[in-house]
């Protein structure tokens, strides 16, 4: 079942079109990296699918229910932060989730302390959020999007201004979350590691298109390096390759092209034994391809950050 | 039953609304401002005419605060309690919780409502305290209901009239406009304090309908109408405004 499903989606301002007909899909349970450089149409994207701006055109389909037909009810499923969170700053950590607790109607006793103990700020509850280090507002605006028990969180670049050991703990946090509260997370971010550490499906955003939606794994496959054998038989190499090189870690293409993406080093022992059997090998080469290379590709040069 | 939980939303948002007052210089600032005509009218005339009846520091500090420091006070307190969410960067969780843009303008309102008139029971107690301290004469029961008649009137004009302040607070997202536009409807206050037509400028009308000092130029219907017009019109535009106004 998909929780976002976006068909369509533009915004534009003026005659600029800073989302561009975005069609997208995130099913339940995923951890849904939107990856696209800065100004691509990240923010603008979530703030349409928080209803917080009007879409120019197309549909937005939350837990497969128009945006527009039930905004309340649906919002009410969703935790979100939209770039960097914004708190009342004469108050603590604690006086401002009890604004979100009051104003969501969450009753239960130790909510706000259940959520700042997950981002891990409970000894810090006194403290006045015009004192909170910018990693630690971070880690409030997440306690502040769990605090409702949210089905989606939607999270705009979080990492946004961490330090190393902060980005590294909130990817521990947003992976902890996905899989034991079973939320679906749609995170953005320019950084394509950072994507491709935690997510498992991905879109690219460019100038406001999508450009390419696709499997984490898929595209580790795709992109990881790889030995290619051009061979007059195919079906003997492999059977070669299994035997004697107990190699299952392959893929077998037209006109006798074999890929293969372990052991990548014992390609002359290889070589040497397609020749021992009468194999003709036509092509031998080694493909240095990145995801950063791939990426580079797919927006047209530059990185993606 | 939905009408009734829309009542506990609404109490629930004003009691948040009290909650982000916590701690906040801006609630002291409010009530240094309220001060100032009491303290004024009060210690100047003691100094000056100490004979003057106490009726008249009533009427006088009710007359300054209508006119002169109640708009740009309450316009500061309303550019403060709206335009924090806009500075505080608030208002994308206030929307995403969510809050209804209507409810997040009632509670609002709800509270400035509340701001000013707490600011005036200030004004008129101080009044009252310092004229006592200082022994004007004239002090009865019924001076005391007249003027708290009178000072609730002006804060209750004044709260009606926020509304074009606030649609300017909300459109332009910043004190200055607001600060500008309230000096602006002082200076008019001022300047038509002797006008016979002074009737027809909202602002001015509510110092006069407070004070039942009316001139006899128009009938008082044309100030009711033009002051519930000036409201409506700013009330309609600031919600028709804000309900489609993008959150950036």
């Amino acid at each position: 079942m998909s929780v976002i499903k976006t068909t369509n989606l533009t915004k534009a301002y003026g005659d600029q079109k800073a989302v561009d007909q975005l069609s997208i899909t995130v099913n339940h349970g995923d951890i849904y990296g939107f990856l696209g450089r800065n100004g691509a149409g990240k923010t603008t994207t979530i703030r349409m699918l928080l209803g917080l701006i009007q879409p120019t055109d197309g549909e937005i389909e939350l837990f497969g229910e128009n945006l527009s037909s039930n905004k309340k009810g649906i919002l009410r499923r969703i935790g979100s932060i939209v770039e960097t969170p914004g708190f009342y700053e004469n108050l603590t950590a604690k006086e401002n989730l009890m604004i979100n607790a009051r104003i969501q109607g969450i009753h239960k006793k130790n909510a706000i302390y259940e959520a700042l103990e997950i981002v891990g700020l409970q000894n810090e509850k006194k403290k006045l959020v015009g004192k909170y280090s910018l990693g630690m507002k971070q880690r409030l605006g997440i306690a502040r999007a769990l605090l409702h028990y949210p089905e989606l969180l939607i999270l705009d670049e979080p990492t946004n201004g961490l330090d190393p050991i902060g980005i590294k703990e909130m990817r521990r946090l947003i992976k902890s979350l996905a899989a034991e509260r079973n939320i679906t997370i749609f995170i953005s971010s320019h950084i394509l590691s950072e994507v491709e550490q935690l997510a498992d499906h991905m879109g690219v955003i460019h100038k406001g298109k999508l450009l390419e939606e696709i499997d984490l794994d898929q595209l580790r496959q795709k992109n990881r390096k790889y030995l290619e054998f051009q061979v007059s038989n195919d079906n003997k190499a492999i059977m070669l390759l299994e035997k004697h090189f107990q190699m299952f870690d392959y893929q077998v293409y037209d006109e006798g092209r074999i890929r293969i993406y372990s052991q990548l080093e014992e390609r002359a022992l290889m070589n040497k034994l397609f020749v021992q059997h009468d194999i003709d090998v036509l092509k031998i080469q080694l493909s240095e391809d990145r995801l950063e290379d791939y990426f580079e590709k797919l927006v047209g040069g530059g990185t993606i950050g | 039953m939905k009408n009734w939980s829309g009542v506990v939303r609404l109490v629930n948002l004003v009691l948040a609304e009290l909650l982000k007052l916590k701690r906040s210089s801006m609630f002291v600032i409010s009530i240094l401002g309220s001060v100032v005509a009491p303290f004024v009218v009060v210690i100047a005339t003691f100094l000056n005419e100490p004979s003057t009846p106490f009726q008249d520091l009533f009427y006088n500090v009710n007359l300054y605060t209508v006119l002169i420091i109640g708009v740009p006070l309450y316009g500061v307190v309303t550019t403060y309690l709206f335009n924090r969410e806009y500075v505080e960067d608030t208002l994308k969780n206030l929307f995403t919780i969510p809050v209804s843009r209507i409810s997040f303008i009632m509670s609002k309102m709800l509270l400035l409502f509340l701001w000013i008139m707490f600011l005036t029971a200030i004004a008129w107690a101080l009044t009252l305290f310092l004229g006592w301290l200082t022994q004007f004469d004239g002090l009865t029961v019924d001076l005391l209901l007249a003027s708290i008649r009178q000072f609730a009137v002006g804060g209750l004009l004044l709260f009606i009239l926020s509304t074009p302040i606030i649609l300017v607070t909300l459109v332009m997202k910043n004190y200055v406009p607001t600060i500008i536009f309230t000096v602006v409807i002082t200076l008019i206050n001022v300047m038509s304090g002797n006008s016979e037509h002074r009737a027809l400028f909202p602002w001015a009308a509510a110092g006069d309908i407070a004070n039942h000092t009316l001139p006899p130029t128009y009938p008082p219907e044309y100030s009711y109408i033009i002051i519930a017009f000036t409201a409506l019109l700013g009330f309609v535009v600031m919600v028709v405004y804000f309900q489609k106004a993008d959150v950036d």
